[in-house]
Parts: C-alpha cells; structure tokens; sequence
C-alpha cells in the first residue's frame, strides 16, 4: 500500500485545540463560578454596608469555593469537585498577595503625593515643628544622608564583598562551604542585632560618639552577604573555556581573571551591587542604634546627628501628629522610588543582551 | 479497511501541529484488540508524538494542534464531554524513562494510580501482587515492598511502571520506547512481559530496534518524515510482511539499515 | 595464582596548583583575606554582644532571664527577664508563617504551572519586588492602612470562634494583637517562601507529572500527591528561611504589636499585648540606664543565636533539595 497522498504541510486550523472546546453548558458554568460569588458579595455589602475586605475570607472565600465545586460537579462530574477547589483557592491566595502588594503600592502613591512637593526633595527640616504644615520643610538632608552612609557602606563592602566571590570561586580552598555557610547565616542576620554590633565595639568603647560612619559599618554585614552571594553566582555563570582559554595561553591568574572573567561576569556583579543597595537602603533599626536624629543637613559622617530616610520615617510615625504621619509617607514614597530605581535596574542590568537584540527585531 | 478484526483502538487521519509546524498527517492506523504493533522510524519522524496522541498526553504540550480522530470502541476520545483523565485512566502508558514516584514505596507506587485518580482500592494487597506479577517483578520485590521504589535498578523501575499501569486494568498500554534507557537483560525481561500482556489488552510500542519489533509486534507501522514534509506511515502490515517483503522502496531501505 | 612481585608503581605526584607569582600570590592573597573577613566578622559580632551582655547574664538567673516575664530597671535589683519576649517573638513569627504559607505556595504555583509564560514572568517579577520594600515602609502601611482592615478580621474571628480560646478577647480593642503582626510579618515572608517554592517546583522532574497525569490523575491529586511531597523538602526549608526573618524583624512589627513586658500572652492572638525581642531593644534602647544595656545585648545575643540555629538549618536543607544548585 504505497502512498500516493500529498505529503506536504497543511496551515494549521483553527480548531487544532480540540481540548480547550468548551461546551455552551460548561461556559455558563465556569461564568457562573466567577460571577455569582461576586455578585453575592456585592449585594451582601450593599445589604449590610460592609466594606470590601471585611468579608473577603469569612464571606467571600467560602462562597467563591462552594460555587466553583459546584460548577467543578457540573462539568466533571466528582472529580471536578477537587480540581475546583485547588483552582479557586490558589487564584484567590495569588490574587490576595497581589492586592496586599497594589495596597501598599496604591497607599504610598496617595498619601505620599499629600506630602510631597519640589520643596519636600530638597528643604530641610530646620525649623520644622512637628505640627508645621507641609509647605514648609522636606526631606533633603535625610536623602543626603541616606546616600552618604549607604554610599560609604558600599565603599567598603563591595571591594570585600566581590573579593569574597572570588575567594568562592577562583581558589579551591577547603575553607570555602564554612564561608558560604556563614554568609547564609550572616544573611539572616537581625538588622538590630547589626546595630547593637556596632554601638557595643564603636560607641560603647568610646571611638565614636554616634555618628553616619558608625551606621554605615552597621550596614556593612547586612549588605555583604546579598552581594557576595550574588557575584559568586555571576563569577560561576562564565564558561570554563573562557578561563582556561586565558590560563592556556600563559597568563597568569590574575591577569586571567582580570582581563577575561571580570569583564565576562561585570553585569552580573553590578546587578549584585545593586540588589546589595536596594537590601540596605531602607534598613532602619541598626541606624536607629547607631546615629542620632537631625533635622539639619549633615555632611560630615564623623560627627554630629544625621538623618536619614528610613530613621526619618521612624521617629515621625512615633511623633504621632497628623501632618509628622503624612510626611513619613512622602519620606516612604521617597525612599520607594529609590528602591524601585534600583530594583528596575538592577533587573535591566541582569537581562542577557540577546533578549535586547530579540526586542530590538 | 480490515473489517473482520475487530479494531480496538482507530486513528483516524490524525494531524499534529507544534505551533504553526505540521508534524504529523494523516495518519490512520489500526489497533486490533490482543495484537501488538510496533511503531519504527528514524528519529523525529513524529511517531513519539503520534502515541501522545492516543491517551490525550498530547495535549500537555503548550504549543499543541490536532486535528482527525482516535476512537476507542468506537468512540472519539477527542469528543466534545469526554474528560481526558478519564481517557488516560482507560488507556496506560509507559515512558522512556521509568518514572516511579521518589517519595512513596514499591507497593504505593503501585497502587498510585488508584489514589492518583481518585479511585477505591479494594484487596490492595492481592491487586499489588497480580499487577507485579503480569510485569513479572513480583519475585525481585516480594519481600521489599515497603522499600522506596528508587531503590529498585532501573529496568525493576521500568517493570514497576509497567506494573503501575496494569494495576488500573487498562484496556491499552502505550508504550513509547520502554527499553531504550535500559540494559540487554532488563530489555529481554520486558519483551517477555510485553508478549505476556497482549494476551489481554491492546499494545502500541515505539521502538527504535528493528529486531525487537519482529520480535514482539503482529503488525508494524513505518513513519517517516521527508523533505521538511510532515511525518506521515509509509507502510503498515503484519511485522512479517513490513520486514521481509515491504511494498515500498524506503521501508526496505529503512528495515534493512540503508538510512535513518 | 602465583606470588607476584608487587606492581610497580611511579610514586604520586602532587598536583597542587598554587600561585607561584608575585602578582598571582597577591591576588589570592586579596581574595582568601575577603574570604575569611566573613569569619572575622560574624566573630566580631558574637565577641562584642557577648562581652557587653555578660554582666546581665552574670547578674541575672540565666534560666529566669530566658524564660520569665518582666522587665523593671527602677526595681532593686533591676528584672530583666525576656521570657515573654523570646515567645511574643516565636508566637508572631510562627503566625507569620502560617499566613504566608498558603499565599506563598499557591503564587508558586500559579507561577509555574497555572498562568500563561507572560503572566507567570509579571507575577514573579512583581513577587521580588514585595521582597524589596523596606521593612519601615510595610511598618508605616501596617500600622495606618493594614490594622483597620485586620481589626475587622480578628474582631470577626472573635464573634464566631470567640468560645474557642484562642479566638478570645476580654478588650474591645482588636488593633495592635500578635494576629495583625502576624499578618504584616507573613506579607515580608511570602516572597522568601514562594521564591524558594517556585524554584523546585520548575526544577521537579517532569516525568514525574507526566507518569502521573498518564494514569488518569486530576491536576489536584497530582499536586497533593506527587508535586507537593516531591518538593515538601525544599518547602519546609524555604518555611524555615521565612521564620529566620520573621523572627529578627524590628520595625515593622514596632508599630503594630503592642509589647507587654511583664507577662505573657501565649496564646490569645487577637488581644492588644504581645512580646517581641527585637521590639524590646528597640523600645528600650533609647532611655536604657547602665544595667539596662547588658541585658538588652543579652536579648541581642539570644535573638541571634535562635535566628542563626533556624537559618543554619534552613540553608542545610535548602541545599539538600536543590542539589541541582551545587557547582
């Protein structure tokens, strides 16, 4: 039985999914498992002037999960019922986080707009009582503050931190797991412990009074074991070949790792660095411990009170005065639009550049 | 058509599509009950894919088409209420790779497919014995069944695979190339257990080994992709026939080792 | 089989790659002191807390200063216990979890095996930025938009199962209760979980999914029953991370837990009082007299070693389950 048919491709058809038909049944059924819960829910709040959250695990989750096993009953028969409840319960979890994440991004953006003008980037709060109102004073020496002390905290820990992921990946020395288990443990570190580190060794013994440089060494072990993690992961990403190339040719190790793996991993470790800020810059308690409060700019890191965002947005939330509570959110939308610059970066940064060019097509 | 076996499991014209690639055409092949048929080929010539195609494990594939029928008993498993868990509960199959479950026994893997789909496991000792018998492991794990089925070698986890299948008393067993991660030895105790259970069900096995396809198949279906075509059977009839007298010119090119 | 002579063999050579250079010698120098700062400082942090704490632990009954209540500077001789404390801190954190779970499993899930490539890209994206807000930015939102809305929850809770104990609340006052703290500390631990989560379920052996689904699984039995105790390992060690973190957070449960040092609530989660060790220092840090400093080092000192035992243990088995991660 020799084939004489054409043998050439076909277009593929429209209908080529035969298991995603869904029959007019079904459809009505999958409607109703979304629509009719909510449209309980809704007129449950009209009826009893509840708002949307308070119900939504006692009220809502119930329903939602009677009705899709209902509807799971339906088109499934038995075996609908559980399938139905892994799909309503994991969306409606997935969903929830998402609302936590749009509340906390929705609340900041509202009330920290309130608070912020022009001004508010580069004012002071000299002369600010806790009551002035929002047209006078802002957030100026807290951002420099913030940027000096985790600028200094980075001067010191990524020369350590790189030089570690090196450490991790160019020697093979039998040291190496206790290091990387004692960077896991350092990541785990209390930030407030970090800063009870540093006010025992630096304040209590009298070398420093506190001061910016004393915060900045607090950040020191919260940030190193991110970007030490980070790199070696980076460092590890490029080919032995590469390596080997370099090293085959009679260079030494250190030139190989300088002129050939540096440069192959260089994006991999600045996306460390970025991570590694993002991590620090609004940790709050170690600098709580370690610097004092101030309302004026204060450039020097050795001596005198410094503010700083996230200590900033701390003492003005314990003050407890409505206008002090409103420019603590436009510190904290402040401080967001800094970690969101750096995360975005930092992910920007990470993209392989051949998902560049595929875009760029 | 041959019309006096009668056909347990029918393709009818089945069309495969990876996204807008055509893979597979038409392709309409027989599956008499009690009869074994090998399905050979050179490699990515579509049969792997055309045997997903015969219990709905196709359809797992994200960029998946189809297109024609596969009736079992006369029925499409592709018909607009039928539940492919059903469907795969119906008709067993038997990867590549064993694949027993690392966290649950011998015996549990076993009777997985029973708790897996939900059903009631009644004398659960005698169904675990039968099903290792039939795939002929039972003497190698009788006093081990509580032992984690990774400890068993890799052709023992390829029997018990087989044993997880028949304990839901399939009416078919797909088989897509069962031996090829295995040893000479584990691959004989296989083929044996293979002409075992087709004196019960219905077997469709991929294979890459021409001998084990005359040693344990009735009929054999060819494939073969050409020129960019889609794959499609070149030839299809009793083992003896496909191997010592093929009609056309590639089938004997191909059963005599010229290509592929 | 005849004596024989023994083989003979060219003795071993040492294959020892060590830099020979000046330069190379200095460049691995550099690295191995980097290397070992790790040590040093983790060192540093041990040697000084414990140094500044030891008068509290000498002037303290060590077993009252672990597991009593109260906290007096004023008294003579001063209390510093931080019993209720070290349990505040495990009764929110272990709520925290709680929480956290079943948001974090279910994203994990939804990331890898429910949404569309597209979708699944977002979520994650959008999960590792909740990982990177600032603790004082989840504690401001916590404290002004979070507390309402939870208040209705707990004072729900309280209407319904209020006969269990539990659920009991002698106050009308349902804000600033270990349960809100709970929840505000689970919304920092989601994305450590589902990240760890996420990871081995993309890495789980899909034959396994496929052999399950092949003999007439439903896509939940596969999950209760394949996926879920495939990967319960990696779980409970990402389970483990996310204590670690909840235990030593500070400012964000500051502002909404309502630290009550003299007694213990061990378990009326919707009540206004609780304990937090991190809390403690922070509150009393301030205003500490001289004796007082030592003990909250001591609060330090434990609140570390507990966070380093827990994470220690999850790095362990995190590591066992991803062995897909070694080298």
């Amino acid at each position: 039985m020799a084939n004489t048919i054409d043998l050439s491709p076909v277009a593929r058809p429209k209908t080529a999914t035969p298991w995603t038909r869904t029959s007019p049944a079904q459809k009505l059924s999958y409607a109703a498992a979304v629509v009719v819960p909510a449209g309980l829910y809704a007129l449950y709040m009209v009826l009893t002037g509840a708002d949307l959250m308070s119900g939504l695990f006692t009220i809502f989750l119930p329903l939602q999960i009677l009705v899709g096993m209902l509807a799971g009953i339906l088109t499934y028969g038995k075996k609908g019922i559980m399938d139905a409840l892994l799909y309503v319960v994991t969306i409606f979890f997935s969903a929830f986080v998402l609302v936590l994440l749009l509340s906390v991004i929705w609340s900041l953006t509202e009330a920290g707009l309130k608070a912020i003008s022009p001004h508010f980037f580069y004012q002071n709060n000299n002369y600010v009582q806790v009551n002035t109102s929002l047209e006078y004073g802002g957030v100026g020496h807290a951002i420099l503050g913030t940027v000096l002390i985790v600028g200094v905290s980075a001067l010191i820990t990524v020369p350590l931190a790189i030089a570690t992921g090196v450490f991790l990946t160019e020697t093979r020395s039998k040291t190496r797991g206790v290091i990387r288990t004692l960077l896991q443990a350092m990541s785990g570190l209390p930030s407030v412990v970090a800063g009870l580190f540093v006010y025992s060794m630096l304040i209590v013994t009298g070398v420093t009074q506190y001061a910016g440089w004393a915060g900045a060494i607090a950040l020191i072990p919260l940030m190193l074991p991110t970007v030490a993690r980070v790199t070696e992961e980076a460092l590890r990403l490029v080919p032995v070949e590469l390596r080997n190339g370099a090293l085959a040719l009679g260079a030494p190790a250190w030139r190989a790792f300088l002129q050939v793996t540096l440069p192959a991993a260089r994006t991999g470790i600045l996306t460390a660095v970025l991570l590694g800020l993002a991590r620090v810059i609004g940790e709050t308690a170690p600098l709580i411990l370690t610097t004092l409060p101030g309302n004026g700019t204060n450039l020097n890191i050795f001596e005198g009170p410094i503010a700083t965002l996230p200590t900033y947005i701390y003492y003005y939330i314990s003050v407890g005065f409505d206008t002090s509570i409103q420019r603590a959110w436009g510190a904290a939308l402040v401080i967001m639009i800094l970690v969101a610059i750096l995360f975005t970066s930092a992910r920007l940064v990470a993209r392989p550049v051949g998902q560049f060019r595929k875009k760029g097509k | 058509m041959n019309t006096n076996i009668k056909n347990h499991l029918t393709s009818e014209d089945v069309n495969v599509w990876f996204g807008e690639r055509h893979v597979l055409k038409n392709v309409s092949l027989q599956f008499p009950n009690r009869q074994v048929t090998a399905l050979i080929g050179p490699s990515g010539c579509g049969k792997s894919t055309f045997i997903r195609t015969l219990n709905r494990m196709h359809e797992l594939i994200p960029s998946a088409g189809f297109a024609g029928k596969v009736l079992l008993d006369g029925d499409d498993i592709y018909g607009e209420s039928v539940d492919p868990v059903t469907v795969r509960a119906k008709i067993g199959m038997v990867f590549q790779k064993p694949n027993p479950f690392p966290t649950m026994s011998i015996k549990d893997n076993v009777l997985s497919g029973m708790k897996l789909s939900g059903t009631k496991i009644t004398n659960g000792e005698e169904l675990v014995e039968t099903s290792l018998r039939r795939a002929s492991i039972w003497n190698e794990v009788k006093d081990r069944l509580g032992e984690p089925a990774l400890s068993l070698s890799g052709g023992q986890q390829q029997r018990l695979c087989i044993a997880r299948g028949l304990a839901m008393s399939p009416e078919v067993l797909l088989m897509d190339e069962p031996c090829s991660a295995l040893d000479p030895g584990s691959t004989r105790r296989i083929e044996e257990t293979i002409l075992e259970l087709k004196e019960q069900m219905t077997i469709v096995i991929v294979t890459h080994n021409m001998q084990q396809a005359q040693r344990v198949a009735d009929q054999t279906a060819f494939f073969l992709s050409e020129d960019g075509n889609p794959g499609h059977v070149v030839e299809f009839g009793t083992t003896d026939q496909v191997f010592n007298m093929p009609v056309d010119a590639r089938t004997n090119d191909y059963v005599n080792g010229h290509f592929g | 089989m005849t004596a024989q002579a023994p083989e003979k063999i060219p003795p071993r050579l040492k294959l020892v790659v060590k830099p020979t250079t000046v330069p190379d010698k200095i460049f691995f120098g550099i690295s191995t002191a980097a290397g070992y700062s790790s040590i040093v400082l983790v060192s540093l942090i041990l040697l000084f807390l414990i140094i500044r704490a030891w008068p509290a632990f000498a002037s303290q009954n060590i077993f009252d200063f672990m597991f009593a209540a109260g906290w007096d500077n004023a008294a003579q001789p001063p209390i510093f216990h931080i019993g209720a404390m070290l349990w505040g801190s495990l009764l929110v954190a272990g709520l925290g979890v709680l929480f956290a779970i079943p948001m974090a499993i279910s994203i994990a899930y939804f990331i890898e095996f429910m949404a569309p490539k597209a979708i699944a890209k977002g979520a994650t994206v959008l999960v590792d930025f909740l990982a990177a807000i600032p603790s004082i930015v989840l504690g401001l939102w916590g404290f002004t938009v979070l507390s309402p809305v939870a208040a209705e929850w707990a004072a729900m809770l309280n209407k319904s199962l209020g006969f269990i104990p539990i659920f009991a609340n002698g106050d009308a006052n349902f804000q600033r209760s270990p349960f809100i703290a709970g929840i505000v500390v689970s919304v920092m631990i989601v994305p450590i979980i589902a990240s760890i989560t996420r990871e081995i379920f993309s890495q789980m052996d899909q034959e396994l999914i496929k052999g399950s689904l092949a003999l007439g699984a439903t896509k939940e039995s596969t999950f209760r029953r394949v996926i879920l105790p495939t990967a319960s390992g990696g779980i409970v060690g990402g389970v483990l991370l996310g204590l670690g973190r909840a235990l030593g957070e500070t400012v964000a449960i500051f502002y909404v837990l309502n630290v009550i040092y003299d007694d213990f609530n061990w378990f009326n989660i919707l009540e206004p009082r609780g304990g937090s060790i991190a809390s403690l220092i922070l509150a009393k840090f301030g205003e500490a007299t001289s004796d007082e400093i030592p003990a909250l080092m001591a609060a330090g000192v434990v609140l570390f070693v507990v966070t380093l035992i827990i994470s220690s243990i999850a790095s362990y088995i995190v590591a066992k389950a991803q062995p897909w991660r070694k080298n």
